[in-house]
């Protein structure tokens, strides 16, 4: 429905730029049709709904819906139903600046949410501190965001792309000398959250002196892994590290599995945590490492109604970690909104942001803060494929299943 | 490189050398009897692949079945493509505004499959996708020797239908000098037709084999529009054979460069071996007079 | 493009030109399109619209820096893309590594777009029809390979962000840009209107029609094609500067595509290859109808179907553009326009012939 209504929204402008470029009466169109009133929320969001990213960004469109769908049973935000104007950027860095621009300015939305995957939340950032909004993202987790130093930019998840294996380096670090892996390989897509949490990993190894014995990079879109498998298989490391986003993960397995390379572990980023990965793969997937920002178990305040609802409405399934991402990302909002107790564009902004700078929010993902540039200050877990299903097994606290220390083979 | 490294990288480049002389050899031959560069060939390669992960998900059943669909169905699409498209250009800019008029199509076919089956990316999952043998201590993935024997055997028909039948000869004919072709009595105008047919028959059989061991998405024929040009010009314009021999070397070259640059800097390779072809000689290097000229 | 039909307007010949009322009409119309233009950024403080504005004289600008090749020589490029992309990776490259003013980086990339495109155009002029199609393909295909790797420079796949050379806001940012393009795109028509006008011109145009007849008839075709190559590519590269300064965020895939250079194609065709304003138009027509599709029907794949089959309509249908067909609609019901003087491809390398004759003995003497 609400998808509807911001078509004739969508099309208002385009008729107007199309007269505004002719030069015809334009200020009586340039206004749009700011119709979020005083009885709706409507928060704008640009996803990539196609192209690379796209499995990730409907897992994100997910755990949104099923946030509006929540909050509104609770008779809303502030007592104002939430809608949701959500646009498909199609994965391309100039359409999500597009996107923002039109929602914000155009559509005049109340709030933004982020889009999913750093590269484009690094595109979409500039555009949102320019109109000086709140701008909790799910999915920009590399250290270039933070650096930017946006004060408006807050991460919804517990930890940044670098530190996302910091409970496996820990872990390997404590392993028996024999044990510990002596040698790791490194396949990165060229993208700053793939890439982030890879290098994070590496660069600790490195300084504790676990030789890097391949170090590889593509592009995004890449399709053909058999020379980058080639090569992994020739430096037969007994660690596997794959800095991947869905797609390529499958592919750089089933390049490697051709080539019947066998790490004694692997870890790849992003691809584990999707439902999809399991399905494309089937029992290989079994021992494969990845970091999470979320656990279904843990014990967190609304953590049980949230798996509850996913479980719900998509067949009894555990919800991804993009799901779970981007539900807190309204929970944070949320929080603000209701703290501070306004929701609209101009300063009421600045309130929910510097309330956000101050205080720890509850989420599902467990307490979040941030510091100045927007940096959450917790640990992702570690999960792994566990008898087929994607369990944690670090920090050993919340694990649910045993750290399986040798990878099967695939 | 070690031995290893070294002939698991040849075997690599001689599997997927065969894969590329397939996909390129379409495009040759529509160049040949058209003087076409049908930009929109890579993307129905793409829709092959469409068509047979469509195929296989649906009925459960090989991939490689879908050919025999998508074979026939491509031939008449070929056929018309020329007849009802590319024929209403006029001679004199024939060859600049096909290009715009087939880069036209590519658009529209990638605009459907992503309106059709969205931009995720899809892959075929076959009960050998994973599967491999050793030879000689280095690995073969049964996927991608399946993919080059089926490239084989159509660049054989090709071969067989161009070199042992009347039509194939008509074609040769129409390809080396078109009016001399028609003095001698050769329907240059239905035989142009039926190259176009089998030049689009090939993209149904690449497309296939290319889907068999790779993601598809509606973009990607872009990436294979660039490769392809280049084997093309480097075999010399027109030319079938010059466009398999280019294959096969620019394959084994782009695998052995791909261990010490990287992937993208060994697609390169394509791109360098264009620029170098028409600077030192633009008519190829494996036959072929057209270039220059067209 | 086809000959016979195909008239060259040759009224802007000055001296020798009869009725001067349809060419103050002209210059009326002109004028107060301009003032139209110009006022755009007055009649909205939407964002949104004034993003969209500035980006239509982003195509505008780009598809006239194309059409200094495609419409004086007839060879169609689908690779400008990479001089857009170029312009804009060097000037950002300027301003975030070399600390240069964005007006010096803005001037010194065009220029080194310029110097890059000589030898390119050495090699891709070599070889006509399908032959140079590929070349220009497949240069905007190395540079994106290029691009993507060569992290150190250029950011990689994750782009680069060039910070905001004017600290106003978002709204003014947009102003001014939208200003900043309409100058280059008043200078790039300027110089496109002058050569269109001179001796230069009329050899360019020859080649066009026929070059071998051309070659033969004296034109250096080689040179002239050259000088019309970089120059094409100096403005190109301009508008990628221009666009590096006011979007901010470089992302090689989108600044090195194919999909680019096809639109700088289809709004010149659209127009007519053959009219000053015929890229400018195109741009309009496209750039409005790109946004209404991507916006409308964005999460489909449904814009690339919309433009593929408007290329295709205006390839087989309209080779000659819309602004002929418009004359050619107005002729037909407006008032006979006896004063246009026309001629035919033949006449005018009659013309060029004439000139040369008369050229030579002096040039020797």
């Amino acid at each position: 429905m609400s998808r509807r209504r911001q078509v004739g929204t969508r099309r208002t402008t385009v008729a107007c730029a199309t007269l505004g470029c002719a030069a015809l009466a334009l200020a009586a169109c340039g206004d749009g049709d700011a119709e979020s009133g005083d009885d709706t929320i409507e928060i704008g969001i640009s996803l990539p709904l196609t192209g690379d990213f796209s499995e990730p960004g409907e897992g994100v469109r997910r755990g949104y819906e099923l946030w509006a769908e929540m909050v509104n049973e609770e008779g809303g935000l502030l007592g104002r139903r939430v809608e949701l104007n959500i646009l498909d950027d199609q994965s391309n860095a100039d359409r999500v600046v597009a996107d923002y621009e039109a929602l914000i300015s155009q559509d005049e939305v109340d709030l933004v949410f982020g889009p999913f995957s750093s590269r484009l939340v690094l595109a979409s950032a500039r555009v949102v501190d320019e109109y000086g909004m709140l701008f909790v993202e799910p999915a920009g987790a590399s250290e270039e965001i933070f650096e930017a130093g946006y004060d408006n930019l807050f991460y919804a998840a517990p930890a940044v792309a670098d530190d996302h294996y910091n409970y496996l380096f820990d872990y390997i670090m404590e392993m028996p000398e024999e044990e510990r892996p002596d040698s790791v390989a490194y396949a990165s897509m060229d993208d700053p959250l793939a890439q982030g949490t890879a290098y994070g990993l590496k660069d600790k190894l490195e300084e504790a002196g676990i030789e890097t014995v391949a170090d590889e990079v593509y592009p995004p879109n890449t399709t053909e892994f058999s020379g980058i498998a080639a090569q992994l298989a020739e430096a037969d490391a007994d660690l596997l590290v794959g800095g991947t986003q869905y797609q390529d993960a499958v592919n750089l397995i089933v390049a490697v599995q051709q080539l019947d390379y066998q790490p004694r572990m692997a870890a790849f980023s992003t691809a584990p945590t999707l439902p999809e990965f399991s399905e494309a793969l089937g029992d290989d997937v079994e021992g494969i490492l990845a970091p999470t920002g979320y656990s279904a178990a843990a014990d967190y305040p609304t953590n049980a109604e949230f798996v509850e609802r996913i479980a719900e409405r998509y067949d009894g399934r555990i919800p991804s970690e993009d799901e779970a991402n981007a539900f807190t990302t309204g929970q944070v909002v949320q929080a603000a909104v209701e703290a501070v107790g306004c929701a609209e564009q101009g300063e009421c902004q600045q309130k929910l942001i510097d309330w956000l700078h101050e205080n720890t929010v509850d989420t599902v993902v467990g307490p979040l803060s941030w510091d100045e540039a927007g940096r959450p200050d917790s640990a992702h877990f570690i999960q792994q494929h566990v008898d087929g299903e994607p369990e944690i097994v670090l920090p050993e606290d919340q694990a649910t299943a045993d750290f399986i220390d040798v990878k099967p083979e695939w | 490189m070690s031995g290893g490294l070294f002939l698991q990288s040849l075997i690599l480049g001689v599997l997927l050398g065969g894969l590329y002389a397939l996909m390129a050899a379409g495009l040759t031959l529509y160049f040949g009897v058209m003087r076409v560069v049908m930009i929109a060939h890579a993307a129905f390669l793409v829709l092959a692949g469409y068509l047979a992960w469509f195929f296989t998900t649906r009925t459960g059943l090989d991939p490689i079945l879908s050919l025999a669909v998508t074979v026939p169905a491509f031939f008449v699409l070929g056929v018309g493509i020329r007849r009802l498209l590319i024929t209403r250009l006029k001679p004199a800019t024939m060859t600049m505004m096909s290009v715009l008029l087939t880069f036209a199509l590519a658009l529209v076919i990638e605009g459907l499959l992503g309106f059709t089956f969205t931009g995720v990316q899809r892959r075929i999952r076959t009960g050998y996708s994973s599967a491999n043998f050793e030879i000689f201590g280095a690995q073969v993935a049964v996927v991608k020797l399946i993919a080059f024997v089926l490239a084989v055997v159509a660049l054989g028909s090709l071969w067989f239908v161009l070199k042992k039948t009347s039509l194939g000869q008509a074609l040769r004919a129409t390809i080396q000098h078109r009016e001399a072709a028609e003095l001698v009595g050769i329907d240059t105008d239905k035989v142009a037709g039926y190259g176009f047919g089998i030049g689009l028959a090939t993209a149904a059989v690449g497309g296939t084999a290319l889907a068999l061991d790779a993601t598809i998405y509606p973009s990607l024929h872009w990436h294979w529009i660039g490769p392809m040009m280049a084997i093309i010009v480097v075999g010399g314009l027109g030319s079938i054979p010059g466009a398999a021999m280019a294959a096969m070397a620019l394959g084994i070259i782009h695998a052995f460069l791909q261990v010490p640059l990287g992937a993208t800097w060994a697609q390169t390779v394509f791109y360098v071996a264009l620029f170098g072809t028409l600077m030192v000689r633009p008519q190829g290097f494996f036959g072929g007079r057209l270039a220059q000229r067209f | 493009m086809p000959n016979d039909s195909d008239l060259a307007d040759a009224s802007a010949q000055g001296a020798s030109r009869p009725w001067p009322i349809p060419r103050l009409l002209g210059t009326g119309t002109l004028g107060a399109l301009a003032i139209l233009v110009l006022s755009f950024p007055f009649l909205t403080d939407t964002g949104y619209l004034l993003s969209t504005g500035v980006f239509i004289l982003n195509y505008a600008l780009m598809a006239t820096g194309w059409n200094f090749v495609g419409g004086f020589t007839g060879y169609i490029s689908l690779g400008h893309a990479a001089y857009w992309g170029l312009g804009a990776y060097a000037t950002a490259i300027m301003i975030t590594r070399l600390d240069m003013p964005w007006y010096l980086a803005l001037v010194t990339s065009a220029a080194a777009v310029a110097v890059i495109a000589v030898p390119v155009g050495i090699a891709a002029l070599r070889v006509r029809g399908a032959s140079f199609v590929i070349v220009t393909i497949a240069f905007v295909m190395i540079l994106l390979l290029v691009f993507q790797s060569w992290a150190g420079v250029t950011g990689g796949s994750s782009g680069l962000m060039v910070p905001r050379a004017f600290d106003v806001l978002r709204t003014q940012h947009h102003q001014i840009f939208f200003y900043l393009y309409a100058a280059a795109l008043a200078l790039t028509l300027l110089v496109w209107w002058a050569i269109d006008r001179s001796r230069f011109g009329m050899g360019l145009k020859a080649i066009r029609e026929d070059e071998d007849k051309a070659r033969a008839l004296g034109v250096p075709t080689y040179a002239s094609k050259l000088v019309v190559f970089v120059l094409s590519a100096f403005f190109t590269g301009l508008a990628g500067g221009l666009y590096a300064l006011w979007f901010g965020d470089l992302d090689p895939v989108f600044q090195f595509s194919i999909l680019m250079g096809a639109y700088m194609v289809l709004m010149a065709l659209l127009g007519g290859i053959r009219e000053l304003f015929g890229p400018v138009l195109g741009a309009l027509v496209v750039g409005v109808s790109v946004e209404y599709f991507k916006s409308e029907f964005g999460d489909t794949q449904f814009h690339l179907v919309a433009t593929g089959l408007l290329l295709a309509l205006v390839v087989l249908f309209m080779p000659e553009g819309l602004i002929p067909w418009l004359r050619g609609l107005f002729q037909r019901f407006g008032p006979r326009a006896s004063s246009i003087r026309e001629v035919s491809a033949g006449e005018l390398a009659e013309q060029v012939e004439r000139e040369h004759a008369v050229d030579e003995p002096g040039s020797r003497s």
